[in-house]
């Protein structure tokens, strides 16, 4: 068993002085302002507005993660805003072209279903063996297209690894956001069997897809489908997929997350997430534990979101493989025993800062570029429901 | 003998397997034993689909327009067979604890007992439930047993279709090489439990359109 809730001392923080957290913050003030202008200031009012709302925002998180020293804190606010702005831009938008949040045959045989990386692991046997890519959807063209997905997932495996269910998914924030809806957690145990059920779902849903030349995970599995497009309802079986798919939103996503205070759907079901740890071996951050500091408190254990951490482990001096680098942990540990570290440096946990400094670059840099755009489209639509009641 | 039964489950060998793979491999990575008794439970496996077959040859060749080329009969048959074996298979993924030495452990339930006594009862519920899946080339299959002058040649052609789909099934019980990674059981078992489900709503799809409720 797994996940036993303990209770540790508030955890001392290396905090930086202002002068320095503002230095530290310059690379990423001027990167921000030029992934979220694209390189030019907006002229119009409610897009200039936008903009700016989402730069000040996006580097006050930044600031206080350096000022703080704390990681997951801060991380945790943007990551779900950015969760929520997403769904909200992502369905005007489908509202806005389509009139609905349903997709139609004729729209799948047009190429028209943006493309989500969570297809990925489907769709590279059946690419392999036939050279095609199973899914209605267009390879070029839109930011949603099946290439701009494979570059975004590439660069970012590369450089966050399994970090990049913690920083850049757009999915990731709602399981997350409701993981963190009660202070304590209802159901303290989960059988750590159920940590493989991933490892299951992506060989069920890799055979049958290959077999099926079907995108099986999105045609049967996918719970956010419930916030973003289904397929339309006009068949017994398309009414059972709708049932499915609400069914697991609501258990995976919003209650068994808000009971468990774990990312459910991310750390016992995603099979993107399985990939996506293979993913951490080649990346050059991990999660080191000092076993030497460590006070076996076991807080760690408790508040990690992804069951990453055990007793086992620690004693290792790292974490599993499905470390999803949010940094909950090492907010969390009052002897600072659990730190970032880049491989193939000293195992120093006196260099704890310096290593989470140089891991918050990258990641952060991820997490602002992903979450910008939703971001400023969501505020320009809420403006727009304020001024003309109507978001679209 | 005739050899068209035999070429023609030869071709379509690779469309068999890939129709059994989701079944047979997450079940042989979650019994985790090596390749020898993998060997085995593909027998058993091939046994029940070869079943299946047999009683498609019978039924095509003494029913020239046979009940199961209607699809309300066809749809419930199937429908059935789906259902009984899907519950089979989440059991076997979902409920099936490790057995354990200690006596005290307690008694086991109905299906355990069930699954205890008939160990070869999944794998040939498995290839009997697949086995029974009209694809094309089981529909070709069956056109060609039709035609044959007795029930005899009919059995024959179906049994020689049958030996060329299994010859790549030679393959699946090399999983067992990976049988020391006691993980690879888990997961083997929950997929097999997952694909139960599958076949569950596939059962119940078939059976609502055959009872056309």
């Amino acid at each position: 068993m797994i996940a036993k809730d303990t209770k540790g001392i508030a955890p001392p923080h290396q905090q930086a002085g202002i002068l320095k957290t503002l230095l530290l913050c310059l690379p990423m003030l001027m990167v921000t302002a030029l992934m979220l202008s694209a390189g030019k200031l907006p002229t119009e009012p409610v897009r200039l507005f936008a903009f700016v709302l989402t730069f000040v925002f996006i580097n006050a998180v930044f600031f206080m993660m350096i000022s703080t020293g704390q990681t997951d804190r801060w991380r945790a606010i943007l990551f779900v805003t950015y969760a929520a702005a997403f769904v909200l831009s992502f369905i005007t938008n489908l509202i806005a072209e389509r009139g609905s949040m349903s997709i139609s045959e004729s729209n799948m045989i047009e190429g028209l279903t943006p493309f989500c990386h969570i297809v990925i692991p489907m769709t590279i046997i059946p690419a392999a063996l036939t050279k095609t890519i199973i899914f209605p959807g267009t390879i070029f063209g839109t930011k949603t297209a099946i290439a701009s997905m494979f570059v975004l997932w590439i660069g970012s495996s590369l450089a966050l690894g399994r970090g990049f269910c913690s920083w850049a998914c757009f999915f990731g924030g709602m399981d997350d956001g409701f993981s963190r809806l009660f202070k304590k957690a209802r159901i303290r145990s989960v059988d750590s069997r159920w940590t493989y059920l991933p490892y299951a779902v992506l060989l069920l849903v890799v055979l049958a897809s290959a077999i099926t030349l079907d995108p099986f995970y999105c045609e049967w599995l996918c719970p956010y489908k419930t916030v973003t497009e289904y397929p339309e309802i006009n068949s017994v079986k398309t009414a059972i997929q709708a049932v499915i798919f609400v069914s697991l939103f609501l258990a995976l996503v919003v209650i068994i997350p808000a009971l468990t205070k774990k990312r459910i759907q991310c750390s016992l079901f995603c099979p993107m997430g399985v990939v996506q740890s293979w993913t951490n071996k080649i990346n050059v951050f991990d999660v080191r534990v000092d076993p030497a500091r460590c006070i076996n408190c076991k807080k760690c254990i408790a508040v990690c979101p992804s069951f990453a951490i055990s007793e086992e482990t620690i004693t290792a001096g790292k974490t599993k493989i499905t470390c999803m680098k949010c940094g909950k942990c090492i907010d969390a540990c009052a002897k600072k025993a659990i730190f970032f570290h880049i491989k193939g440096t000293p195992l120093n946990a006196e260099n704890a800062e310096v290593y989470r400094r140089l891991f918050l670059y990258p990641a952060f840099i991820f997490l602002a570029t992903m979450a910008g755009g939703s971001l400023q489209d969501a505020i320009m639509k809420i403006i727009n429901l304020i001024t003309t009641g109507s978001m679209i | 003998m005739k050899y068209e039964g035999f070429i023609l489950g030869l071709t379509n060998g690779v469309a068999c397997i890939a129709a059994c793979a989701p079944v047979l491999m997450p079940y042989l990575m979650g019994e985790g034993k090596g390749i020898a008794r993998n060997y085995w439970l593909t027998g058993q496996f091939l046994a029940g689909r070869l079943i299946g077959y047999l009683v498609l040859a019978c039924a095509t060749w003494t029913i020239s327009r046979s009940i199961l080329q209607a699809a309300g009969p066809r749809n419930i048959i199937i429908g059935v067979a789906y259902i009984i074996f899907s519950v089979l298979l989440i059991i076997y993924g979902f409920f099936r604890k490790e057995e354990k030495n200690c006596p005290a452990a307690g008694a086991k339930r109905p299906y355990q007992r069930l699954l205890a006594s008939w160990p070869a009862l999944l794998p040939v519920a498995a290839g009997l439930a697949t086995g029974l899946s009209f694809c094309p080339p089981m529909l070709l299959a069956m056109a060609g047993a039709a035609e044959q002058p007795n029930l005899a040649m009919s059995l024959l052609f179906f049994f020689s279709f049958f030996l060329g789909t299994s010859l790549l099934f030679v393959l699946a019980p090399l999983v067992g090489v990976f049988k020391r990674f006691s993980v690879l059981q888990i997961i083997g078992k929950l997929a097999a439990g997952l694909m139960g489900l599958y076949y569950l709503y596939s059962g119940i799809i078939m059976l609502v359109g055959g009872l056309k409720l």
